[in-house]
């Protein structure tokens, strides 16, 4: 049996900090990744990361944009500590190699991004995530430590009040096998495939978010769910608010500027939620354009001129002739609202530690809460590398203490034994199939508006999905890289979490940050500024609250 | 349905290293729009015609390097090549897994070798302790200096350019473009002080082997222009080093880098569980005999009088940029 101290699941940005500030720790570490880490999905973030390096901004600004943009849902303890380790954190990542961009005095060039005071978030050209992915995997390079590549999380073993190691799929060689560890941090990403259009990457399954939900974790404010206005149609493949911000217009199938009835002031600018909220107003009431993919509005950049749209939009040309086969320069781009982010997560603390004893989350997979009802742009790239330290450090700490681990035969067979099972079977469900019924629930039922029959017809159909899925049945017997067998584990995980989005969703009766309940419009302070803790059940997710923490900024209304 | 589709032709290689036998070509035949990737189609089939069609995706946006494969013989990126084009030039669309690492399994191939020579260039930072960092602010780089890393950090680590070299495919111990292309983006960084050593070390370890036949710069999906930087390289080594081209390749020549090649195991840094012989011990007879095939073996070896090509475009080079 395969033995470390500490165990880093995912290796995108804060899986690869975790095992970094648990090797500086002096621990024997091993990642485990479905993905090579260079292929995770933190290199395709392209727009920055905040940090308030301006001599003109300062952390405390940074600090009242993340609550505001919160929408008072974020725990202001955390965020103030996160946003002082935002420069540290940065500087850091410039000394590991990281190639950014930099203004003509030699110091990091620096943006503007959406709902920040100042220009705070430093980029590498168009190309953020890669940037710091590369930077990071090449210093990590240096330490010692295990890579399973291609492996996949399947179980989490917790028994005697703490963790005792994990149960893992090597996907080359087809093989169930069990490592024991003394602490385990979950870093594995994001869950944007739950929904069908969204900028995620296929392999952003929830994965880890449900295994530790399953091992008995507390998941947290499932329901808000980030959208980012302007996604291809069809692909879903983010267009940037670049496209906006050099003056992109947006156009409904009458020819209509749109943005002029819903923020007459700042039109295609106003906030991500607003824009998405706009465009799918429109094409519900029919002034859309409908095609094969759906409805959709134009974006419109002709109007700019080859020059400008080829040197200063570049990615944004290169993404739609290549997935588009549109040419932004003669025609409108076709875009609708995209699933983009999980406010969500598994519940930690400021150190990454959750409920259970030994195991701790980071990154998009963890919920601490920075970003509480609505994250800011730039904000989860420097959640990943500071949560992906205080998370890596924590476990170190806590491996050093603790007592050696037992896991058993029985642990892996209780994994296997199940998942042969769906291979041998004559017919049952496709994977496939229940995975494209689930998305399509999402997008109908707790998409960007939200209502309480919406809410309860989704439920109910989640259910029955997770009924049939009970049948699931795997028809390729290959033992080498059985992609049709880790589609059926990732349906299995999604439809969990899909489960905890609508219960918490419905539960919510007001509107907050992404939330958007039509039949409670309202943010409702009285009741509703607490976390959702979702807690696995008999009968499905069993809902608690824990109260938001305070420090020196009163709630306001949200308004820009 | 678009109302401009066409009907696309897929003839994937198909095989599996466990099962062995001989590789087939499957034929599968879709409605399609002309833009549509062919990354997008090979999910499709995955999702109503053959789940057990296999092969590495996830970003679907030219951004992860997991898709790299050979689409109608060269390596591409399948979620940023699209249908219409392949079918109108070729009249079917051959997809086939990259060359120069053994398949595992249809399109997956052992990534191993790839990974190892990347591993091998000592990729990081290396500081001078009489040069450290600045305390708690970042190094000074201004952007001319940003502009000498030239394309290279767009590299995805695709392997398409190693798929595509002939050099990797006639000498295993050369360390291929995209290995090149990195340690290029070292020795030029201001914050590393190897740069000397990298150019002495990389010499006998491999960078002569290099045909200059661009064929790694045409396969490269994110314009890295490997053998560029490759050609900028061996510029340097020449500057370090002193002394002519020819001189060094007497001095190095390619026994030393056979040599050499004992050096591989011991520079990994990262520990991949199953290397690449840990893979060939794993996996039954199969691989072991495909792998030994002739099909795999009839590759081009270095030509003859490829040195004298060499020099007259290393001389052409110099002159047309003006360099000593
Ligand atoms: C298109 C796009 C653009 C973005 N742009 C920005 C931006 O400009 N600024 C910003 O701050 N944020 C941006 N974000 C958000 C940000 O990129 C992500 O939140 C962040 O990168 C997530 O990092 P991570 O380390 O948590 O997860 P990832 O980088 O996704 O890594 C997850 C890791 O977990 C592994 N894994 C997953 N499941 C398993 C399993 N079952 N077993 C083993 N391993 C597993 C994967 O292999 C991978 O290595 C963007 C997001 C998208 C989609
Ligand atoms: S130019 Fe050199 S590195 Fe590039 S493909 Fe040809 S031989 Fe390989
Ligand atoms: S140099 Fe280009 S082709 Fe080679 S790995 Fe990098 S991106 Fe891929
Ligand atoms: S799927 Fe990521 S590069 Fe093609």
């Amino acid at each position: 049996m395969l033995k470390h101290e500490v165990v880093v699941v995912g290796a995108g940005l804060a899986g690869q900090r975790a095992a970094l500030a648990a090797r500086e720790a002096g621990r024997d570490v091993a990642i485990v990744s479905k993905l090579h880490p260079l292929r995770s999905h933190s290199g395709a973030a392209q727009g920055g990361i905040n940090a308030a390096l301006g001599a003109e901004d300062s952390v405390d600004t940074h600090i009242y944009d993340t609550v505001k943009g919160s929408d008072y849902l974020g725990d202001q303890d955390a965020i103030e500590f996160f946003c002082r380790e935002a420069g540290p954190t940065v500087v850091e990542m410039e000394h590991f190699g990281t190639v950014f961009s930099r203004s003509p005095d030699g110091s990091l060039a620096r943006r503007a991004f959406g709902g920040a005071g100042f220009p705070r978030t430093i980029y590498a050209a168009d190309r953020t995530g890669l940037a710091l992915l590369q930077g990071l995997w090449e210093r990590l390079g240096i330490e010692q430590f295990t890579l399973y590549n291609e492996w996949d999380l399947m179980r989490l073993v917790v028994r005697d009040g703490r963790v005792q190691g994990l149960v893992v799929f090597d996907r080359i060689h087809g093989i169930f096998e069990e490592i024991a560890a003394k602490s385990v941090v979950l870093a594995t990403g994001p869950a944007g495939r739950i929904y069908g259009r969204t900028t995620n990457a296929h392999t952003c399954t929830g994965d880890g978010i449900a295994v530790a939900y399953d091992a008995g974790a507390f998941v947290k404010d499932m329901e808000f769910v980030q959208f980012h206005p302007t996604a291809l149609l069809e692909s879903s493949i983010l267009i940037t608010e670049g496209a906006r911000g050099e003056g992109g217009i947006l156009k409904n199938a009458t020819g209509e500027r749109f943005m002029t009835r819903y923020a007459p002031h700042v039109l295609e600018l106003a906030s991500r939620d607003v824009v998405s909220r706009a465009i799918v107003t429109e094409v519900a009431e029919g002034r859309g354009f409908s095609g094969p993919y759906g409805g959709y509005v134009h974006l419109e950049l002709m109007h700019l001129g080859r020059e400008k749209i080829e040197s200063r939009l570049q990615e944004i040309c290169d993404f739609s002739r290549h997935f588009a086969g549109i040419d932004p320069v003669r025609e409108p781009i076709p875009v609708y609202p995209a699933q983009h982010y999980m406010m969500g997560g598994i519940g930690t603390n400021i150190r990454g530690a959750t409920n259970l004893a030994g195991v701790f989350a980071a990154g998009e997979a963890a919920c601490v809460s920075i970003h509480g009802a609505n994250r800011l742009g730039g904000n989860s790239l420097l959640e990943t590398l500071v949560f992906g330290q205080q998370a890596g450090k924590a476990a170190a700490e806590y491996a050093a203490g603790a007592p050696a681990t037992q896991l058993r035969a029985a642990d892996l067979e209780a994994v296997e034994t199940p998942l042969r099972a769906w291979s041998s079977r004559p017919d049952g469900e496709d994977p496939a199939r229940l995975r494209t019924e689930m998305q399509q629930t999402m997008e109908r039922y707790a998409g960007i508006y939200r209502n309480e029959a919406d809410l309860f017809e989704g439920l109910k159909r989640i259910r029955a999905l997770r009924a049939r899925f009970e049948r699931i049945r795997v028809v390729d017997a290959s033992k080498v890289y059985n992609l049709n067998l880790t589609d059926a584990v990732e349906v299995g995980h999604m439809l969990e979490l899909a489960e905890i989005i609508f219960v918490g969703a419905y539960a919510r009766t007001e509107s907050r940050g992404a939330h958007a309940r039509t039949d409670f419009p309202k943010r409702d302070d009285a009741k509703w500024m607490r976390h959702t803790m979702a807690e696995k059940g008999p009968e499905g997710p069993r809902l608690s609250y824990t109260p938001v923490a305070f420090t020196r900024w009163e709630p306001k209304e949200r308004v820009y | 349905m678009p109302a401009d589709a066409i009907s696309a032709k897929f003839d994937v290689r198909r095989w599996d290293a466990v099962a062995g036998g001989a590789p087939r070509y499957q034929r599968y035949e879709l409605e399609l729009a002309p833009h549509t990737p062919i990354l997008s189609a090979l999910l499709r089939i995955r999702d109503e015609v053959d789940p057990s069609l296999t092969l590495r995706y996830s970003c679907r946006s030219a951004i992860c390097g997991s898709c790299a494969m050979q689409i109608n013989s060269k390596s591409r990126l399948a979620c940023e090549t699209q249908v219409g084009p392949e079918m109108d030039r070729h009249g079917r669309i051959v997809v086939e897994p990259m060359r120069n690492q053994p398949v595992l399994r249809d399109l997956v191939v052992d990534q191993s070798p790839f990974w190892t020579q990347y591993d091998r260039i000592e990729p990081h930072l290396k500081l001078d302790p009489a040069h450290p960092m600045p305390e708690g602010r970042p190094t000074s780089m201004t952007p001319e200096q940003v502009e000498r890393f030239k394309e290279t950090p767009r590299c995805i680590a695709c392997a398409a350019c190693y798929s595509a070299c002939p050099a990797v495919e006639a000498d295993a111990a050369f360390p291929g473009p995209m290995a090149l292309a990195k340690l290029y983006r070292f020795v030029v960084d201001p914050r590393d002080h190897a740069t000397q050593d990298r150019l002495v070390r990389i010499q006998p370890n491999g960078l002569w082997l290099c045909l200059r036949c661009h064929l790694c710069t045409e396969a490269c999906p994110k314009d890295v222009r490997p053998s560029e930087r490759i050609r900028d390289l061996k510029e340097m080594a020449i500057a370090v080093q002193g002394g002519t081209e020819r001189g060094s390749r007497h001095a190095i020549g390619f026994k030393e880098n056979i040599e050499d090649r004992g050096l591989l195991s011991e520079a990994k840094l990262v520990r991949q569980t199953y290397g690449a012989a840990g893979m060939i011990g794993q996996l039954p007879q199969g691989l072991r005999i495909w792998r030994k095939k002739p099909e795999v073996l009839h590759k081009p070896r270095r030509i003859e009088g490829a040195d004298e090509l060499d020099r007259i475009y290393e001389a052409l080079d110099r002159e047309s940029e003006g360099a000593p």
